[in-house]
């Protein structure tokens, strides 16, 4: 196959966009692309401040490459939640951004939940409710309130995270079937910051998991090739799997998917979310940190709960 | 004589016949193209090369969780 650009040997296809190209364009496509979406979204300017949440996978490490490359100023934040199961997840990952970030020249913050809440996400995950058998939802609670509280702490304008366009369509997907209404108004490549909620942008919504993992690998990028322990089997990567198998019948329609669930939405087809729909915030009494709930946040509850297994 | 490629993905090794293309390959095996980037010698190729005997294939799974 060749280049669509110059003619050469291509590196990648990309059938959804019925094009080839070679190594050189591909690295000089891919940041132009997320430039150019960072910018019709409005995600942020130059002179913001970025705070880019990495976790020593590929699609972290590559939005943050990105972000130098195309010369914003993007700090990182490594969350150590202790994940070990037999070969050093959590270690292995810090080690790999540690190392990026030394490679670059870059500012990492490294926030150890263990260190600094006296527990890990394991034992978090056994010793609550929300985490008994599904540590991913532990996991997502923990980040999004350290995510808020660094960017709030430091001063950052914005939090960007590595999500890509099968991550977005997965969770569309999971959405749909269960008809979640209020999950299904909220997701959007852009969340306006809130109440003390830092704004939230995914620049690499509209690539394939397979061109970020394409990209780290002709960047060079070296990444945690391993699959999280607690993620194995999980639905998200069951959806993930079902929507390739449409993929491969019908190219383009994991995008499509996605792509006209925001038109959609831009057209006006979902309804505005109401005040049942998004609650009042309140702040919580013990981070300080926004709620809907009228004590304690869902973080300060689950580690008081943990403090007293 | 028999001509094969050798096709890594993770920890399994599959032994595939020479001369087809890559694409015909991961059908055979039921691997997914989407799933996977295509690795030779340290080099990305596309599912249309034609496999050579001898060679071998790395596949990169791509889907990640968590």
């Amino acid at each position: 196959m060749k280049c669509k650009k110059c003619g050469g040997k291509a590196a990648i296809n990309m059938r959804q966009h019925n094009m080839g190209l070679c190594k050189d364009d591909f690295l000089q496509w891919l940041p132009e692309q997320t430039q150019k979406f960072i910018e019709k979204y409005k995600m942020f300017t130059p002179d913001e401040k970025i705070l880019v949440a990495v976790s020593g996978g590929k699609d972290s490490l590559a939005l943050w490459d990105i972000l130098r490359i195309l010369g914003y100023q993007a700090d990182g934040l490594y969350i150590a939640l202790g994940i070990d199961e037999g070969f050093s997840y959590s270690a292995e990952s810090q080690r790999l951004t540690e190392k990026f970030a030394n490679e670059h020249d870059l500012n990492l913050h490294v926030v150890n939940i263990a260190a600094d809440y006296g527990t890990d996400l394991p034992m978090l995950a056994k010793k609550t409710k929300r985490g008994r058998d599904k540590p991913c939802s532990t996991c997502g609670l923990v980040k999004r309130h350290e995510m808020n509280r660094l960017a709030r702490d430091f001063g950052y304008d914005v939090l960007a995270t590595g999500h890509n366009l099968d991550d977005e369509a997965a969770t569309l997907f999971s959405n749909t079937l269960q008809w979640n209404g209020d999950y299904l108004i909220r997701q959007h490549p852009v969340l306006p910051s809130k109440d003390g909620l830092a704004r939230k942008v995914k620049p690499l919504f509209h690539f394939y998991e397979r061109e970020m993992a394409a990209y780290a690998l002709l960047r060079g990028i070296e990444y945690i090739y391993d699959e999280c322990p607690f993620a194995e089997g999980s639905t998200s990567t069951q959806y993930k799997e079902l929507l390739n198998q449409l993929e491969n019948q019908h190219p383009g329609a994991k995008m499509h998917f996605f792509v006209k669930f925001l038109t959609a939405k831009k057209k006006g087809l979902f309804a505005e979310p109401t005040t049942e729909i998004v609650p009042e915030l309140h702040i919580c009494p013990t981070c300080g940190q926004p709620t809907s709930a009228q004590e304690n946040c869902s973080f300060c509850r689950m580690m008081k709960k943990s403090s007293e297994w | 004589m028999k001509y094969t490629t050798t096709i890594i993905l993770r920890d399994k090794k599959y032994e595939v016949k020479a001369g087809s293309t890559l694409l015909s390959a991961l059908n055979k095996l039921e691997i997914l193209p989407e799933s996977i980037i295509c690795v030779r010698d340290g080099e990305l190729i596309t599912e249309d090369t034609i496999l050579k005997d001898g060679e071998t294939i790395k596949l990169v799974s791509v889907i990640s969780g968590g």
